[in-house]
């Protein structure tokens, strides 16, 4: 055995930082597991969607949070959704495998992304900037998700909330995507 | 330049990779008797059309899904966007 252990860390984890009317938080533990619909198998993945969660799969481009408040589902593609919840233990795959009993394909994804929440009255005018998708209260519903690139990275925006956004990017540029929202955000204050 | 997604709404161009003509859905049959010269041209030869094309792009910084968008060549003007498997279904592909 070798006299030393390799720690894992999330990217961003404990960020906690304020810019006037904007928060940005990066949330602690937040495991992600991607549903891919079986081709021919939709319909019984979709049905043990339902019995996994309580809700059904949403629509595509929505999210919804489980009937026991524990997970939420974003649907980012016709046949692909991702499982959002806490847990600190890298099982997050085997759970949600387990709770749909081979409906589905399931991939931990928890590893390949990094989180950042966005809130406040001015998280819409720090977003503007760098996100080219719509997100007007009117456009953009609460538990709306969109699939999109900021700055060059690719990047999952999601409105949690009335002025809260959760942002998804991809880990191995975390810093850079930190970067670019701190500097958007800075530029909107 | 605008995209309007059939399932996620109107999304901006960098979002997208271009393919090509949409006719490289019609991929031919291997074991025709003329297989290979229809792969020749299934390879190489396109129509090089001023007005409205059939169009494959792909939304990489998306859904990841293929679109067959339809362009007019001398004005951009997009009339019609469709997603790439409802396109290949309607036209016999069974998967």
């Amino acid at each position: 055995m070798p006299d030393f252990t390799l720690i894992s860390a999330p990217p961003l984890a404990g960020y906690d930082r304020s810019f006037g009317d904007i928060q940005l938080i990066a949330p602690t533990d937040l495991a992600i597991v991607s549903i891919a619909l079986p081709l021919g198998g939709e319909d019984a993945a979709k049905k043990a969607i339902k019995t996994a969660f309580g809700i059904a799969l949403p629509e595509v481009g929505m999210s919804n949070v489980a009937k026991d408040k524990t997970s939420s589902i974003m649907r980012l593609a016709v046949d692909q959704a991702f499982v959002l919840f806490p847990s600190a233990t890298p099982d997050a795959e085997p759970q949600i495998a387990a709770k749909l009993k081979g409906a589905a394909y399931t991939t931990d994804q928890t590893d390949g992304w990094c989180a950042l929440q966005i809130s406040g009255p001015g998280a819409r005018r720090a977003l503007e900037r760098i996100c080219p998708v719509d997100l007007h209260p009117n456009a953009f519903a609460v538990n709306a998700v969109a699939r999109t690139v900021m700055e060059h990275m690719g990047a999952i925006v999601a409105r949690t909330g009335e002025d809260t956004f959760l942002l998804l990017s991809a880990s191995s540029s975390a810093k850079s995507f930190l970067h670019a929202v701190e500097v958007s955000a800075q530029n909107a204050t | 330049m605008i995209i309007d997604h059939p399932l996620l709404g109107p999304r901006d161009a960098a979002e997208f990779i271009y393919l090509g003509d949409a006719a490289l859905i019609d991929r031919p049959d291997w074991q025709d008797e003329d297989a290979a010269d229809k792969f020749y041209e299934y390879g190489y030869l396109r129509d090089n059309i001023a007005g409205k094309m059939q169009e494959l792009w792909y939304h990489e910084q998306g859904d990841r899904s293929w679109l067959v968008v339809t362009r007019d060549t001398l004005t951009h003007e997009i009339t019609d966007v469709e997603m790439a498997r409802n396109v290949a279904r309607a036209r016999g592909r069974s998967k």
